[in-house]
């Protein structure tokens, strides 16, 4: 335990700095996202030793999360997937002229949440993790389902739109590798389909292209110029108050939800949005500017990020780009991750965690301090910003394969989004089912191999009949009320 | 024809294009399943769900966009600005990152209202700059 000090030494402390606000720096960049940035700078890492280059790159992973929520609030356009859902009010509250008190609250419930996480991490690794072993691919199949429900059922809107552009999304992940066999699908001999579509190039354009079309045809809708005065920056007493429950809410069930492999932290924040619309005092003003729609969120991701490193840590398994890096970055580096990793690298399990602790403080403080700085991007017109975000949305396409096809894909996802928007079609249930969709193709081809064709063997658990039940119910439960209301109409 | 169910004919013909793709990947069993098989189940949702959409819409039922990209006069610009992307992606590998980008964001900017020239070449140059200290200098990032 004493290791846990390790990361107060200077080197790496100093790795952890850089670690944080060059992690801030991409989850404010819309596109490059943390796994993009942690591969770009494996090298360096490399060269600092393993404890210092492993503490800078889960710096990098942790602080996008902060950073992630930025973008979202001040420009609509996502640092990250798991930021989507702060879009929907935090970009509201921005052009209410409360974007710098919405930046504070997602500082202020990303802290709460990453060093909640941070404690539990250390505290129940072991024994979560065994918990999260016992997950095969039924369990997988069952949780990536229900998310799929949840997420027609509290996007807003028609639930048919939503779940047809989850389903859009999971056939847009079929292009390339089949993740069993190794078959190459529809990539109609174009190569750089074969890696299939670039998650950072779909959302970059569905977000950012299509928000700067959607600004050339709504110019005066679009990010009013107003100045946000400097007492503003920061929230009132009845944000902060009415911020306390869904950040608290949104910790608990984001550390839950991250501990379940997947892409938990951009589940988490959808899952806890859809808590919060079902019991949070202010549910109904969700959706237009409610300072519950970040708080809440912006806890369960940073929360989750911090569940999502058990499986890594003790069981050396990755369940996400990021922590895949970091696999890879522990494994060149000659760390070993697993069960041995505590007995074989002491300093390296401690001191990683120790610099979770250190890092969640440094993030704090280098936020909310800057948050007058990024809610000024507020005010600039978007004739200054828009161009630049063009520019952004493309290098962040291309960087992600250093592939061409990807920024092609960019354009063509930026144009179907604008009409996407036109046509009241949301994207972020898109974006999700390309990031579900091998999960679901896998598991669900596992579970039928494993009960040898038997479809009965998807529901053969406990815990997956429960979520299989769960996300039945969810998706019958509105029909059965619309064909009440109908009734009695 | 309400705007609701004539993208539910797009979806649907989408999925109909996707499921005749589909079929180039054997099935195999549901014990041994093919490359095929997950395809074809996403398809027939999509197929399904752009069925159920055609059947809900009703005139009067659709909600109004967040923001409406229709307006009469206001689809001109996103339509020259999509074109201009589209230039933009084509020369990106042939003639690089910075001499492209460079004219995206003054012809963007130029169509965005800003006016005069000084300012959208400043803006061009500045935008174009830093981002090439960013990606390329600093994280290193090969654009072309």
């Amino acid at each position: 335990m004493s290791d846990l000090f390790v990361a107060l030494t200077p080197p790496n402390l100093l790795a952890c700095f850089i670690g944080t606000v060059l992690g801030t720096i991409v989850g404010v960049l819309p596109g490059l996202g943390p796994a993009g940035a942690m591969a770009l700078v494996l090298p360096l890492t490399i060269k600092l030793g393993p404890t210092a280059g492993l503490i800078m790159l889960a710096g990098i992973y942790y602080g996008a999360m902060y950073g992630g929520s930025t973008t979202s609030i001040l420009v609509n356009v996502p640092g990250e997937a798991a930021s989507v859902v702060t879009t929907i009010d935090g970009y509201r509250l921005a052009r209410k002229g409360r974007a710098g008190a919405a930046l504070a609250v997602a500082a202020i419930a990303s802290f709460v949440a990453g060093t909640f996480s941070v404690v539990a991490l250390q505290v129940a690794a072991p024994l979560v993790a065994r918990a999260a072993l016992a997950f095969g691919p039924a369990e997988y199949f069952a949780f990536a389902l229900l998310g799929v429900v949840l997420l027609a059922n509290l996007t807003g809107g028609s639930r048919v739109k939503s779940l047809g552009m989850v389903v859009v999304g999971i056939m847009l992940a079929t292009v390339g590798m089949d993740p069993l066999g190794g078959s190459v699908r529809f990539t109609f001999d174009l190569g750089g389909a074969q890696a299939g579509f670039s998650f950072i190039a779909v959302t970059a354009g569905l977000f950012g292209v299509a928000e700067v079309l959607t600004s050339m045809a709504a110019p005066a809708s679009v990010m009013p110029a107003a100045r946000v005065k400097f007492r503003e920056l920061y929230p009132s007493r009845e944000e902060l108050r009415r911020s306390v429950p869904p950040m608290l809410r949104g910790t608990v069930l984001g550390f839950l939800v991250g501990l379940i492999p997947g892409p938990a932290a951009t589940i988490a924040s959808f899952v806890s949005y859809g808590v919060e619309k079902k019991v949070s005092k202010y549910r109904h003003e969700l959706g237009t500017g409610a300072i519950e729609g970040v708080a809440g969120p912006e806890a369960a991701n940073n929360a989750a990020a911090g569940g999502g490193m058990i499986p890594l840590l003790s069981l050396g398994l990755p369940f996400t780009p990021s922590t895949a890096v970091l696999l890879s970055g522990m494994l060149l580096m000659s760390v070993t991750p697993g069960p041995f990793l505590l007995r074989d690298h002491p300093q390296v399990f401690w001191g990683v965690i120790g610099s979770f602790y250190v890092g969640n403080v440094m993030l704090l403080l280098l936020n909310l301090p800057l948050v007058g700085i990024f809610a000024r991007v507020a005010t600039i017109p978007s004739r200054y910003l828009m161009p630049g975000v063009l520019v952004l949305c493309a290098v962040a396409a291309y960087s992600d394969n250093n592939n061409v096809f990807d920024v092609w894909v960019l354009v063509v996802a930026g144009i179907v989004g604008w009409a996407m928007r036109a046509l009241d079609y949301n994207p972020a249930p898109l974006v999700l089912g390309l990031v579900l969709g091998p999960l679901l193709e896998r598991s669900l081809l596992q579970a039928l191999t494993i009960a040898r064709g038997d479809v009965r063997g998807l529901w053969s658990s406990g815990p997956s009949a429960v979520m299989l039940i769960a996300a039945g119910l969810l998706f019958v439960a509105p029909l059965v009320s619309g064909l009440r209301r109908r009734a009695r109409a | 024809m309400p705007r609701d169910r004539l993208s539910a004919i797009g979806l649907a013909i989408f999925a109909v294009a996707y499921l005749l793709g589909d079929r180039r990947y054997p099935l195999d069993t549901l014990a041994t399943p093919g490359p095929g098989l997950f395809p074809l189940v996403a398809g027939l949702a999509l197929l399904a769900l752009a069925v159920w959409q055609f059947t809900v819409a009703r005139p009067g039922r659709e909600r109004e966009p967040t923001r409406v990209a229709g307006a009469p006069g206001s689809i001109g610009s996103p339509l020259v600005m999509a074109g201009v992307l589209v230039v933009y992606a084509a020369l990106f590998p042939a003639i690089g990152f910075f001499v492209t980008s460079l004219a995206l964001v003054f012809v963007s900017s130029r169509l965005m209202g800003l006016a005069g020239w000084w300012r959208p070449a400043a803006l061009a140059l500045g935008v174009t700059f830093v981002s090439h200290v960013i990606f390329v200098t600093w994280l290193g990032v090969p654009l072309p």
